[in-house]
């Protein structure tokens, strides 16, 4: 059994107020609630405010580059199939910067579990526009206003082939545990869509708007049916955010396929050593 | 003796495979062969052409003259007739068109014979290789059992087929021009040979080190390691993926080699461009990785299906910021097989990511090598992981500063510890770092590793010929080992003082195991490239001080050729 204590690594740096405080609480939680231990589950950072979380939680985990945190979990999970794995990420790192690997992963059903800390902005860098941002946004970066409409994470997801598609609120802890341990349990591509106030540079997508705009779906939601997932996904246009497991499709995943004995990991699989028999082609 | 067989025609009609099929049955005759194939980067229209040099010693390039010509069509004896040898053999369709100059005419009719059986188009191909196995003293013994092991599936009627186009361009030279036979491809007992190109002998390296994952995005010339590795996947268990792009492609092998499994990647330039920032974080995260580099002539697109050595200053500078990495540059086949077992020892001990360079040439010329040696050598490989280890305690710092500057690596999992693997700059146990004494401390230590490196690992360049009593030495690397062992024997048996220094470990260079060979003030030192710039010679110039006056570079997409050699001689 582990305890909050045992997942705690340094005392985060984020901003007083931040919603990545309450992200970072709940996947602690969530992992203590499951049994698993920091050695038992490896996390893919991006980098971002999000993907600080690296020095503030405990597990085996790489902090890797900007955008190509979920690229590099697909080779963890890959390599030791075994092993849970995640990547923590912005939503710059994830619909911007790894816009494509995000695509392809879900194309891929790669048993990982992306949790985006979508905020809308870039909070790293001081607080530039992200893929998310409204039409019309000002910031540093687009002092007349952001000309693209922002990215639908949900539907694209979706229609791309995740499994899994959630979303959740950081100012919601308990609802975010349930969410992240639904995640956990499904296998294949999981996205945790988590809305997250930057306190710091984004002044809109506050936690009052926030507990205005979003719901809860009720028990009835049934999270199979596709279409009724996308007209879900579609609400963010009327500034509609629902909480909960939008869609959710049984497939086989990635490594299910990819890895030749899946009854052993990779890594500890017996070494090929019948090299004669590949010679024959070049005789 | 050397003798050149050349086929061309259309593009997209089954030259490579012919070519290879002779280069094949040439070694199962027992006779050395160096191949290479010529094609436009497109898949139908343009020409094609291969050719293969027979030897009955060991060869490693191709020689100046053709000896025969194969002409599918009108096009390929225009192209090559200027390489032709005075009395060349020219296997021709005469309904086609009749080939005039100093040659031999050797018709074959082609078109009569496709009409006759009903064949396709394509097997003019067989009809040619039965021609040029009986214009060279063969039998079709080794091709009518290959075509028997080909199309075993396709069943006896498509055996025989086959058998029966290769028969009619046999005969059709035996009853008229019995008399031209050259006894080339006499069988000989010289040893099995396997005939394998540059990207299936890493391929197979790759295999033999154990490398778990191999990731790549197409692109010539590297592309073929990925088709092989996957044709291989169910027999060896290499998890072997064709990502969204060469981004995506290394982070994952990173991700990979930091749980545990060796791995590596492949790409020519323009994929190895995308692929930069990522070799700075495995130099950063100490995770190592294997990187398959096959150059081609650039910048840009370039010319796909081409070859040059313009990547050396990129490989060793790709990457932003300050890190060790290594880079080798195989010569030829064998030491590929060699130096890619070695290449992931090397990323293993180091903790580095290590780059092997080839280029079109090597990727794609096949040459025979002894069946034995390539046995002995992969039997007797033991994979040396370094400081890999399974399991650990609570004290255990991923980054722990040592003597040698390399860490214990821990395989995630034991559960005793956990840690991260950090691309920020970071303290000994993994946690990000801006202080400036740590800082110090992890640069230093990284830094270190090549230390013992230098004394543990690197190898100075090797001497071709003999460097003592040489006026002219030619000083190269990678690929051109081949074509200039080829000249430096040439030169020797025209009397002629040369030798050549190649080198294969091309960084780090240790400075003072080379500026001793390159600086005998009686000697004359060219630079031989397949490049514009001079590349090894800028290297040399920055890590040794050593300045080269006399250099052949060549950059027109050809390879060297041994006259290029003797004419500076
Ligand atoms: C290749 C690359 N480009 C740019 C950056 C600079 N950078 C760091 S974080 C970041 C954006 C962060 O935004 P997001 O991913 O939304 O995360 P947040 O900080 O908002 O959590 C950028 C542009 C980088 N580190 N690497
Ligand atoms: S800048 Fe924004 S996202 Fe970053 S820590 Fe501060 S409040 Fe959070």
């Amino acid at each position: 059994m582990s305890t909050l204590q045992d997942f705690t690594g340094y005392k985060p740096t984020w901003c007083p107020g931040c919603g990545n405080w309450g992200i970072g609480m709940a996947l602690k939680m969530a992992f203590v609630e499951m049994g698993m231990m920091p050695s038992s589950v490896m996390i893919s950072f991006g980098i971002g405010c999000s993907g600080n979380m690296n020095d503030f939680i405990n597990a085996y985990a790489m902090h890797g580059l900007h955008g190509r945190a979920i690229a590099t979990a697909v080779g963890m999970k890959l390599a030791n199939h075994k092993m849970p794995v995640c990547a923590v990420v912005g939503d710059g790192d994830c619909y911007g910067e790894g816009g494509n690997h995000f695509l392809h992963a879900c194309r891929g059903n790669h048993d990982i579990k992306v949790i985006i800390h979508d905020n809308r902005v870039y909070g790293l860098t001081t607080g530039q526009v992200s893929p998310m941002a409204e039409k019309g946004q000002k910031s540093k970066s687009t002092p007349s206003g952001i000309i693209e409409t922002p990215v639908d994470p949900l539907a694209l997801a979706i229609t791309q082939g995740a499994t899994f598609v959630a979303q959740t609120f950081a100012g919601d802890t308990k609802h975010m545990v349930e969410t992240l341990k639904k995640a956990f349990v499904h296998t294949g591509f999981a996205i945790v869509n988590v809305l997250q106030p930057c306190v710091t540079f984004e002044k809109k997508n506050t936690y009052a708007y926030y507990m205005q705009h979003v719901y809860k779906l009720d028990a009835a939601y049934d999270p199979t049916n596709k279409m009724q997932a996308l007209a879900k996904a579609f609400e963010i246009h009327e500034e509609k955010y629902p909480l909960g497991v939008i869609y959710q499709a049984p497939r086989k995943a990635y490594h299910e396929e990819a890895v030749a004995d899946i009854t052993t990991p990779l890594i500890s699989q017996t070494r090929f050593q019948d090299f004669n028999n590949l010679v024959e082609e070049f005789i | 003796m050397q003798y050149t067989w050349k086929i061309g025609g259309e593009a997209g009609f089954g030259i490579m495979t012919t070519g290879l099929l002779f280069s094949k049955i040439a070694a199962r005759r027992d006779h050395y062969i160096f191949d290479f194939v010529e094609y436009p980067s497109l898949i139908r229209g343009g020409h094609n052409a291969y050719e293969v040099n027979v030897s009955d010693e060991p060869v490693s390039s191709l020689k100046r003259d053709i000896d025969v010509l194969v002409c599918l069509n009108k096009e390929t004896f225009d192209l090559h007739k200027k390489r032709c040898i005075s009395q060349a053999k020219i296997i021709f369709d005469p309904e086609v068109f009749t080939p005039e100059g100093d040659i031999i005419p050797i018709p074959v009719p082609f078109t009569a014979i496709l009409k006759e059986l009903q064949g396709q188009v394509i097997m003019k191909n067989t009809i040619a290789l039965g021609a040029s196995l009986a214009i060279l003293g063969a039998d079709l013994s080794e091709l009518n059992s290959i075509f028997e092991k080909q199309f075993a599936k396709k069943g006896e009627a498509v055996v025989s087929l086959n058998q029966q186009f290769a028969q009619k361009g046999y005969d059709a030279v035996m009853n008229a021009n019995k008399e031209h036979v050259i006894s080339v491809l006499g069988k000989k007992e010289t040893g099995k040979k396997l005939v394998i190109n540059g990207n299936e002998a890493f391929s197979y390296g790759a295999v033999a080190a154990d490398c778990r994952f191999y990731c790549a995005y197409p692109m010539t010339p590297a592309s073929t390691v990925l088709t092989t590795l996957a044709a291989w996947g169910k027999k060896t268990g290499m998890v072997v993926r064709h990502a969204e792009d060469e981004i995506a492609v290394i982070n994952s092998a990173i991700g990979a080699s930091f749980a545990g499994a060796r791995s590596s990647v492949g790409s020519s330039g323009g994929g190895f461009a995308l692929m930069v920032e990522a070799i700075s974080m495995s130099g950063i995260t100490e995770i190592p990785i294997v990187v398959f580099l096959s150059q081609r002539p650039g910048p840009a697109t370039g010319m796909p299906t081409w070859t040059e050595q313009g990547e050396l200053l990129f490989a060793i500078h790709g990457g932003h910021g300050e890190f060790p990495k290594i880079i080798l540059a195989p010569g030829d086949h064998k030491e590929m097989i060699e130096l890619t077992l070695k290449a992931f020892d090397l990323a293993d001990i180091y903790q580095v990511p290590v780059i092997v360079l080839s280029d079109m040439l090597l990727s794609e010329a096949h040459m025979s090598i002894q069946y034995d040696e390539i046995q002995g050598e992969v039997n007797k490989y033991v994979p040396n992981r370094g400081k890999l280890i399974a399991s650990a305690d609570e004290t255990y710092k991923r980054y722990l500063l040592t003597d040698d500057g390399i860490s214990p690596r821990l395989v995630p999992g034991e559960s005793k510890t956990y840690y991260q693997s950090n691309s920020y700059e970071h303290l000994e146990d993994g946690h990000t770092t801006e202080s400036d004494t740590e800082r110090i401390k992890q640069v230093d230590k990284r830094a270190l590793k090549m230390q013992k490196y230098m004394s543990d690992h690197f190898v100075a360049p090797t001497i071709i010929g003999d460097i003592n009593s040489a006026q002219t030495v030619f000083v190269g690397w990678g690929s051109t080992k081949g074509v200039a062992s080829e000249a430096i024997k040439q030169a020797t048996e025209l009397g002629k003082k040369a030798a050549y220094i190649h080198f294969s470990y091309m960084y780090p260079l240790d400075k003072n195991k080379i500026k001793t060979l390159i600086s005998d003030s009686s000697k004359k030192y060219i630079l031989v490239e397949n490049n514009s710039e001079g590349q090894l010679g800028k290297l040399l110039q920055m890590e040794i001080g050593v300045s080269f006056e006399h250099k052949i570079l060549r950059y027109d997409g050809r390879a060297l050729t041994r006259e290029q050699f003797i004419e500076k001689i």
